[in-house]
């Protein structure tokens, strides 16, 4: 008998488990496939060692501005899959090491449900006081004809891709897509993107999205918003556009990044009377399910489909599980769009903000007001929006645009969760120069 | 030769300090130079050594004392030495002297550990409360002023330690909520917030003060129910007279504007005319007739229940009543009513029908004794010649106040309100 299985071995997973197995209890984490999950192998991790060359490749072209002279740089693909596979490997190895120090036990296989307490793996049961479905997500695959044909990737697919192609067809103008896009555009393919929806980066605060749309086109990258995607012929791609014409493009690729489902079928959750939708389970904020004893995590809950989010669920999960108070605060859950310009946001839009009927004070300023950025970027754009509460100016969202905005974004991130008041977070000194400054400025202009 | 030390004046404004910690005791060795006690103001604290090596014969105040500058604190010498010369007289003083007003140095701790303390904002930084100068300092600088706090000083003396402790094992309030608490709102001892931090979603609603015509209200519908004896009886009038009396009038352009609730106010005025015992006012154990029939109607305005009041609407035909009715409501509702057609109705009718109220306890208004709650119109099963048929129906809820009226007679009275309203079309002339 275990205090908690765990299943499936992602950043909400193996997190969980290490916690529980350091706070002494008797622990075992079931996977399937590798430990790291979609974020280490498929995801989070891969894609920013593809964006880390593409990022080089570019400066490399643009280093003359800075001067500094290079030979015509080459991209070479299939040394850059060769690198991310080693940090892949190393980073592998680094989630193993975690949780033989913790004392977890890693059962190989995949885990079915057969009661509240019980799993079955590979033919042998397991009992648990507590379980933890962290099973993460897998790509969605939208029903269109054609979409698994031999020229069509999916976000885990392409990270085999050994030569860079001339064109590509992104349909999804989502964080992936967006990230994937940059990636190419970068290293010289030619990036055509198909969003159904009007803008691009849904969810994103409204003028952080338009901002962004304007920087990607005139890096050259082709939008088609509020696009139909209808069918997929070899290497054509047939759509309609926004007023309902009928329209194709050729491309060497193309790439479904329609967004992510949770992974929620045989597993066995209808044997138990888990509250569940293809959409994900259903949890509170303290991990719980509708089922005493069973807990969920990460994508598996379809709630913020971010590594860091499944971390945290994961914890407060165990935390709730062993008798400690906890809670996952939604609303101070910052996430980071790599793209170049990266995106990092923290907190409510100013869409939400309105739509919730909440009076808000707003400050807008542009990166540049950070001498850093202009020193890192010779023709950088960007921006920094503070939201905060009109009476008593409590900082509600804080949403940037422009590179270096990852790294400070969990200033702004604690500012959220502690509902620090725009008056007192001026007191914080912000080194100089640096980027985050542009967020101190930010804040000096709500009034 | 024993040697004494003295309080030193840490600076010029400097009066007194605060014994934080003994490092020695009485009877302990000690060589030159190292620390005996340490001292502190509310700005600094400080370490006194020892000038001579030796023994510590004797300390002349415990921890927390406060002590004035150039007193002397503790004598060092050899074992044996009087040192009854050096004691300070009566100058410097516990917390324990100051509690019994007698100062007394060296006075010995009485309650060990402390008793919680209690301190509030304003009387922190300037009181005599038994906070050591630099927890003072330290409740200042941190904004924090806890309700209760245990003193581990003597006589409960609240040294910094101690404060520091409470601040850092007690949750702290976020920014937005700190300023609503400044506000009024009530904050729970633990939030939902990082390390139990209170949010503001963890607060209470702030307390919003009632208008004084809501005291008005308030007031008045306690007495009502304190002086009374309330009870309400529950029937239904079959209504499709009165639909279709209300659907002609709506029909006709030209005539009246005349909507249920006036209908049912006149066949009430009919009703108490024929029942004369329900119009009448008990005041002082003593029952008045009222010389008319003054109906008071209750009307929903932006600053609360209004009631105002038609007077001898006995007289009215049902085109003036509904005339008077709908200029009285406008006048309460506009706030622009006059305080005379607020007072002196004999009987009220509430109507809260239209908001698709099926029944209700009206409340009495004192001193009258009967009230009629309007109700929804309503489909209703009746048994007519074996058949069952549904017709339109609607409620009636006649509270009245058992001193004066029975059961019996109060469920008469509302027979003969059925029976008005039920041949509505005969009663009213339009």
């Amino acid at each position: 008998m275990y205090d908690l299985i765990v299943v499936g071995g992602g950043p909400g997973g193996y997190e969980a488990a290490a916690h529980a197995g350091k706070m002494g209890k008797k622990v075992a984490l079931v996977e399937k496939e590798q430990l790291g999950g979609t974020c280490l192998n498929v995801g989070c991790i891969p894609a920013k060692t593809f964006l880390r060359s593409s990022r080089l490749f570019r400066e490399c072209c643009e280093a003359a501005a800075y001067g500094v002279r290079v030979g015509a740089p080459e991209f070479d693909m299939a040394a850059v899959v060769e690198r991310k596979s080693r940090i892949v490997a190393t980073l592998g190895k680094g989630v193993q090491g975690i949780l033989k120090r913790a004392g977890v036990e890693v059962i190989r296989g995949h885990a079915h449900l057969i009661s509240r307490s019980t799993i079955e793996v590979a033919g042998s049961r397991y009992e648990a006081a507590n379980l933890l479905l962290a099973t993460g997500s897998r790509p969605a695959v939208p029903p269109i004809p054609g979409i698994q044909s031999e020229h069509t990737l999916d976000s885990n697919t392409v990270f085999g891709l050994q030569c860079v192609p001339k064109t590509i067809a992104i349909i999804g103008g989502g964080y992936i897509g967006l990230e994937f896009a940059c990636f190419f555009q970068e290293i010289g393919t030619q990036v055509s993107v198909f969003e159904m929806l009007p803008q691009i980066a849904a969810g994103a605060d409204g003028e952080i999205s338009a901002r962004m749309l304007q920087i990607l086109e005139r890096k050259g990258i082709e939008f088609h918003l509020s696009a139909k995607v209808r069918r997929i012929e070899g290497h054509t791609l047939h759509f309609a556009t926004r007023d309902g014409k009928q329209s194709s493009v050729e491309a060497d690729y193309i790439l479904n990044s329609t967004g992510r489902v949770s992974v929620v079928d045989d597993l066995g959750l209808e044997n138990i009377g888990i509250d569940f939708t293809p959409k994900g389970i259903k949890t509170s904020e303290q991990g719980k399910t509708n089922i005493p004893g069973i807990w969920a995590c990460g994508d598996v809950t379809g709630r913020r489909m971010l590594a860091h989010a499944a971390t945290r669920e994961g914890m407060v999960a165990v935390n709730n599980m062993f008798g400690r108070k906890d809670r996952v605060r939604y609303n101070a859950v910052p996430s980071v769009v790599y793209t170049h310009p990266e995106v990092a946001m923290v907190g409510r839009t100013e869409e939400e903000l309105r739509n919730a009927g909440i009076k808000y004070k707003k400050s807008v300023v542009p990166m540049a007001v950070a001498g850093r950025f202009l020193i890192e970027h010779e023709d950088g754009t960007g921006l920094v929006k503070v939201l905060c509460g009109s009476d008593f100016g409590e900082i509600l969202g804080v949403h940037a645009i422009g590179d270096g905005c990852s790294e400070f974004i969990v200033a702004a991130a604690i500012m959220v969760e502690t509902e620090m008041c725009v008056a007192d977070a001026g007191e914080i000194v912000f080194p100089h120069p640096t980027v985050s400054e542009s967020l101190k400025e930010a804040m000096a202009g709500v009034h | 030769m024993a040697v004494a030390v003295e309080m030193p004046k840490l600076g010029n404004t400097v009066e007194e300090c605060l014994i934080a910690k003994w490092l020695k005791e009485e009877g302990q060795p000690v060589s030159a130079g190292e620390t005996v006690v340490e001292i502190e103001t509310d700005k600094t604290s400080f370490e006194v050594t020892a000038p001579v090596g030796g023994t510590v014969l004797a300390t002349f105040f415990e921890q927390g004392a406060l002590v004035p500058v150039f007193t002397k604190l503790f004598v060092i010498g050899n074992p044996g030495e009087n040192v009854e010369a050096f004691r300070p007289q009566s100058k410097g003083s516990t917390p324990a002297a100051d509690a019994a007003g007698s100062p007394t140095p060296s006075a010995r701790n009485t309650s060990p550990g402390g008793q919680p303390v209690t301190a509030t904002d304003a009387s922190l930084p300037h009181s005599a409360a038994p906070f050591s100068p630099r927890a003072r300092r330290f409740a200042e600088e941190h904004n924090f002023h806890p309700r209760a706090v245990s003193g581990s000083g003597p006589g409960g003396r609240v040294l910094e330690a101690d404060l520091r402790a409470l601040y850092h094992s007690s949750p702290k309030v976020s920014g937005a909520a700190s300023r609503r608490v400044q506000d009024g709102a009530e904050a729970p001892l633990e939030g939902s917030g990082i390390g139990g931090m209170v949010l503001a979603s963890d607060l209470d609603a702030p307390e919003t003060r009632i208008s004084g015509v809501r005291e008005k209200i308030a007031s008045r519908l306690r007495e009502a129910l304190a002086s009374t004896a309330q009870y309400t009886l529950n029937s239904s009038a079959d209504a499709r007279g009165l639909l279709l009396l209300r659907a002609r009038i709506k029909a006709s352009s030209t005539g009246p504007d005349i909507n249920l609730n006036d209908l049912v106010t006149f066949c009430t005025v009919q009703a108490l005319l024929q029942v004369p015992a329900l119009n009448v006012l008990f005041l002082d154990g003593r029952i008045h007739q009222g010389r008319g029939v003054h109906i008071g109607f209750a009307c929903d305005t932006p600053r609360g229940l209004l009631v105002p009041v038609v007077r001898d609407a006995q007289a009215l035909t049902v085109a003036a009543l509904a005339a008077r009715m709908k200029e009285l409501s406008a006048q309460a509702v506009q706030g622009k009513i006059s305080a005379d057609d607020l007072t002196g109705a004999t009987f009220t009718v509430s109507n809260l029908g239209v908001l698709g109220i099926e029944s209700f306890t009206p409340l009495l208004n004192p001193p009258q004794v009967a009230i009629l709650g309007v109700n929804a119109i309503q489909l209703k099963a009746v048994r007519r010649e074996g058949k069952v048929e549904f017709i339109d129906s609607i409620g009636l809820s006649l509270t009245l106040d058992h001193q004066i009226i029975d059961g019996a007679p109060g469920a008469r009275f509302l027979k003969v309100v059925r029976e008005k309203i039920e041949n509505v079309e005969q009663l009213c002339t339009i």
